[in-house]
């Protein structure tokens, strides 16, 4: 009758209707939170740079490339995107059991697993549909202080880039948790905010197994390095080369997203009568 | 194709399923044949727990199941030959019904236009035509029951398996519903269906599986429980606009034992349970009473005559 679907064909497909549930669900009010509120914080910066009350480091007043780059390093990479990745990979699966509705995708002939991939990748359209425009808007808000667009522009374009490697890799190491706890939020938050922020500061080899470690590397600059901290931090730091990185993402994403396949593939799900 | 050597559709040999220290399913032995054959059992009786071992949802803690002459669990292909018809009132609610059957029907591997077509047809043959553009969320009752069965036959598939399938429907499309199965059967397929409403089962085949407390107790033919039933007054709930001229009407019957009103509805007794249903759905059709919206059965009844069979 028709050709066996293949497991990235059946994730297309799922994909197709889940990008419309997830921009409708009531995850997109949180996403536009996390989106707006930067958005908001960078239109006080302006006007209080307007009003020249910028803070004055080492005797010379903050200007706009380095406040963007603190926004995009604690705010954007430190926080927003982990918690995107938390709420949202975590629930990839979950959701579908909540409501109810998973039945109808496992009772059809596609690989369990494209349910969870196909999921994903609406998850990664849709978080990085809102967050890039908002980080752009940011950029266009804060940048213009003291700092040109022009010189400037080439980091955008690093930034955005960074911060959609981060959303792909967190995403698919809480897809995997989602997948395989029945529990999963709180261990991805204890992830993402225990193990995560407390390791990067310990010299050593444990900051490796994380994922900020390698996100770090690929847009240093956006790090503070203005405080005593960060010059303490600067002495443990040993940076992997932007490919290294880039490959260690990408194996994590490969990896988290296997395992998640694997997980659901052999996961019974009880729904709740 | 079935089980070559036994003509088998779906086969569980020594089946048992446990929930932790629960057990949810204890030692089945089940041959269903070719053909319509209803799952009856009370709620709690593990009926959901073989429908979703069959499904392949679950995994069985020990035993063998076959479906269609191959295991279930892990075997995904064998999909594109079953539909299957949930219990639970779950939708993607802000799909309209044409979007949803479509999406679903597309997972089997087809073309966009080919399940939508495919969609259209089924939505026709579950009479949803004139509301397929509007959202799910909007739908009543009766519509969703409607919707989700149009999901599982919209792709032609040999085995279909409905789980409590006519809940919630009013009379009239209860009355269409059960045709459309019993066309399904006749057509050559094979329909897996369950309830907890011996009449509902009755209307559709003779062929039954009795199931309670996670044990299968009888298999076989439908008339030699029909005597028990009769004896346990039948409960059922109907949803309509003019539930006091409904009331004052059933009272007129002899087999109505007893009604009494809740919200919007109206909730009846009865001795004679084929009697009622036949008498509701002429009821219905006239609409001299008003639009009747939903009839509900609990199963307090059935219960009953199981707590009778499992003493006996």
């Amino acid at each position: 009758m028709s050709a066996r679907p293949t497991l990235f064909s059946s994730a297309l497909r799922v994909f197709d209707f889940s990008l419309g549930q997830m921009l409708w669900s009531r995850r997109s009010v949180f996403l536009g939170l996390l989106v707006g509120a930067p958005i908001v914080l960078a239109v006080v910066v302006r006007i209080f740079a307007i009003a020249g009350w910028l803070p004055i480091v080492n005797g010379s007043q903050v200007g706009g490339p380095a406040l963007f780059g603190v926004l995009m390093w604690l705010l954007f990479v430190r926080f927003v995107v982990p918690v995107l990745g938390v709420f949202y990979g975590t629930s990839l699966m979950a959701d579908e059991v909540d409501d109810k509705t998973i039945t109808y995708l496992f009772t059809r002939p596609v690989p369990r697993a494209s349910v969870l991939l196909g999921k994903y990748l609406a998850y990664l359209a849709c978080v990085v549909l809102l967050l890039l425009p908002s980080i752009i808007i940011i950029f266009f808000l804060v940048v213009p202080i003291g700092g040109s667009i022009g010189q400037a522009f080439p980091q955008l374009a690093a930034d955005l880039g960074m911060v959609a490697v981060g959303v792909a890799a967190y995403g698919a190491v809480f897809a995997f948790v989602g997948a395989w706890l029945k529990r999963p939020l709180i261990v991805g938050l204890v992830f993402a905010f225990g193990w995560e922020q407390t390791v990067l500061l310990i010299p050593g080899y444990l900051k490796r197994l994380t994922v900020a470690y390698y996100l770090q590397a690929l847009v240093p600059h956006a790090m503070p390095q203005d405080s005593a901290l960060s010059m303490l931090l600067g002495m443990f730091q040993d940076l992997p080369s932007v490919w290294v990185s880039l490959v260690c993402l990408a194996a994590i994403i490969a990896a988290a997203l296997w395992l998640g396949g694997r997980a659901v593939e052999n996961r019974e799900y009880v729904l709740e009568q | 194709m079935t089980d070559a050597a036994t003509d088998v559709i779906i086969g569980a040999e020594h089946v048992s399923k446990w929930y932790g220290q629960v057990i949810g399913l204890n030692d089945v032995v089940l041959k269903v044949q070719p053909g319509i054959t209803g799952l009856l059992g009370p709620n709690g009786a593990g009926k959901s727990t073989l429908m979703k071992l069959i499904t392949g949802q679950l995994k069985p803690s020990k035993g063998v199941l076959r479906v269609l002459g191959e295991p279930i669990w892990g075997n995904a292909p064998i999909y594109s030959r079953i539909g299957f018809c949930p219990e639970q009132d779950a939708f993607y609610e802000r799909m309209t019904g044409l979007e949803w059957v479509t999406a679903l029907v597309s997972l089997n591997g087809l073309g966009e236009t080919a399940s939508r077509d495919m969609a259209v047809r089924a939505l026709e043959t579950v009479g949803l035509s004139d509301v397929s553009g509007k959202r799910i969320a909007a739908y009543s009752k009766g519509m969703r029951q409607r919707v989700k069965l149009a999901q599982a036959i919209a792709h032609d598939p040999e085995l279909l398996i409905l789980d409590e399938p006519l809940s919630g429907m009013d009379p009239l499309v209860r009355r269409k519903m059960i045709r459309l199965i019993k066309d399904w059967g006749r057509a050559g397929k094979s329909v897996l269906v369950s309830s907890h409403i011996l009449h509902e089962i009755e209307s559709m085949t003779p062929n039954i599986v009795l199931i309670n407390q996670g044990r299968v107790l009888a298999e076989g033919n439908v008339h030699q429980i029909r005597d028990l039933i009769d004896e346990h007054p039948h409960t059922v709930y109907v949803k309509a606009d003019e539930t006091r001229e409904l009331a004052r009407r059933f009272l007129a019957d002899d087999h109505v034992l007893s009604l009494r009103f809740e919200e919007g509805a109206v909730v009846v007794q009865t001795g004679r349970p084929d009697v009622f249903y036949a008498q509701l759905t002429e009821l219905a059709a006239s609409g001299e009473l008003g639009v009747i919206h939903e009839v509900t059965s609990p199963d307090d009844n059935l219960q009953a005559v199981f707590q009778y069979l499992v003493k006996s």
